[in-house]
């Protein structure tokens, strides 16, 4: 492995533990940001001179840490009493822990969402603030001072470093921002997040969120053309499915179904998909179950999007019109909404509508991929002869 | 840490309300003071009376013009405040949560003297 991969695998995997590690001895986590981010440069130096160490995660600690302390002793008048706070050694446990509180810091309720997940992807996963900008597709500068608003309401409202007693209270908040970061296209990342909680916490939602992105991810290769467009799941190409990574996840959803929460539904529901060879062998029935149950414990405008179009499958395209005629008050505005009318119409020979239905979802899209999609579906499809 | 908790509510007239109404208000009060109290919180607090007796001075040049009403005309007013003792803001909305709520409580951390 070059120096290069070795530091940014270090950075990948270590990060959140070298930081909660160092924020243990600065109990302020701008200082053990800056020290961290030292220790990282410092590895670039040291492991091209004497070689990446056997255990890079401990030497980037420790080197964090000194760094931390020479700042603290820079800073602080009683510098001759500081090495009395040296810790030993730190226990894997404690360092989950920390790296825990962190999460829970990070994802804090009293923060803006945006603030959430850009802090999350700064704090715990290490990414520098001008790949949170361009993910979030926000000039740099707007980033920075993102984070410096929410870092300083962190500290001035005090925002506490700890694990909440009420963790299925705050839970949601920290998985939303994984999903965040995942439908931001970071899917590396989200996994990478997911994984972390899961191991540090494996209650079912956690498990049910990390086995969706999975699932997810593993038929992510058919979704798009060559060219870049998308293909529906109809269309798919099955065989470019990953069926080992798919058969990896489905012992998740099992144990994340014991929770029955609304990322172990949509889990089961992904699952099911992923499990029929063709898209003719879908069972329908299974899907409408899981969304009648999801749109219970998570009413949401793609939930009963979902729905519709398993009762259309179930019960035949009238029954999915019927239903997305119903919830066209509430949904008007959602592109996809237009987008499954103009199947069901088609489904049910009401060609011209279809293709007004396609135009409008055209019109709602919010790429310009979708768009095209849309708008060629609807000059393609067949007039009433 | 020090948090004042800013009780936003429907503007009301307490002296024009039904007595069962203003006991019933003020017996959540007490209430929530009982709470601080059992828990050995150190706190203050005041209730305010009507937005229709506030009155805001503004900067004007170099004057200061004195006008009648609140500094934001809204359906909802700051009716009362107390400031409480927190380590953290998960205490401070935890202690927040047993405030009689009208329309909305705000936290605001007091700068450390």
């Amino acid at each position: 492995m070059s120096l290069e991969a070795a530091v940014a695998q270090a950075h990948r995997r270590e990060w959140a533990a070298v930081l909660a590690a160092t924020m243990r001895l600065t109990r302020d986590f701008e200082a053990a940001e800056d020290a961290v981010q030292e220790a990282f440069e410092a590895a670039m130096v040291a492991w091209r001179r004497d070689g990446v160490p056997p255990n890079p995660g401990g030497w980037l600690t420790t080197t964090a840490k000194r760094k931390a302390l020479d700042r603290m002793r820079r800073a602080d008048a009683l510098a001759r009493r500081l090495p009395l706070l040296v810790v030993p050694d730190d226990d894997p446990e404690v360092i989950q822990d920390h790296r825990l509180r962190l999460i829970f810091m990070c994802c804090h309720p009293a923060l803006a969402m945006n603030a959430r997940v850009a802090l999350t992807l700064r704090l715990v996963c290490g990414l520098p603030t001008s790949e949170i900008a361009h993910l979030f597709l926000v000039p740099q500068p707007t980033m920075a001072a993102r984070l410096t608003t929410a870092k300083k309401k962190i500290r001035s409202a005090g925002i506490p470093f700890h694990v909440p007693d009420d963790l299925t209270a705050r839970l949601p908040a920290v998985l939303a921002v994984v999903y965040l970061v995942y439908t931001a296209g970071s899917a590396d990342r989200a996994v990478e997040l997911a994984h972390l909680v899961a191991s540090l916490l494996p209650e079912p939602e956690v498990l049910g969120l990390l086995a969706l992105i999975r699932l997810n991810e593993a038929r992510a290769a058919a979704r798009f053309s060559s060219d870049g467009k998308p293909v529906p799941l109809a269309a798919q190409d099955r065989s470019r499915w990953d069926r080992s990574a798919i058969a990896a996840a489905l012992p998740l959803v099992r144990k994340a179904l014991r929770g029955g929460g609304p990322y172990a539904l949509q889990a089961a529901i992904a699952a099911v998909h992923a499990e029929a060879p063709a898209y003719a062998d879908t069972d329908w029935p299974q899907i409408l179950a899981l969304y009648d149950e999801l749109v219970t414990v998570y009413p949401s405008p793609t939930a009963a999007l979902g729905r519709a179009v398993a009762l259309s499958e179930v019960h035949g395209a009238a029954a999915g019109l019927a239903e997305a005629d119903r919830l066209s008050a509430e949904l008007g505005h959602y592109y996809l909404l237009p987008a499954a009318r103009a199947e069901f119409l088609r489904a049910l020979g009401r060609c011209d509508e279809a293709a007004e239905a396609d135009r409008l979802a055209a019109d709602l899209a919010p790429t310009t991929a979708e768009a095209e999609f849309f708008r060629a579906r609807a000059v393609d499809s067949p007039t009433r002869p | 840490m020090k948090y004042m908790l800013l009780l936003h509510e429907p503007d009301t007239d307490w002296t024009a309300v039904g007595q069962e109404e203003l006991d019933k208000a003020l017996a959540e009060h007490a209430e929530f003071v009982q709470y601080l109290a059992a828990r050995g919180r150190p706190f203050s607090g005041e209730a305010l009376r009507p937005s229709c007796t506030a009155t805001t001075l503004r900067p004007k040049g170099d004057d200061i013009i004195v006008t009648d009403g609140p500094f934001v005309e809204l359906k909802e007013h700051i009716g009362g405040f107390y400031v409480i003792e927190a380590d953290t803001l998960d205490e401070a909305i935890e202690v927040a949560k047993h405030v009689p709520i009208g329309s909305g409580v705000e936290i605001r951390p007091i700068w450390d003297a």
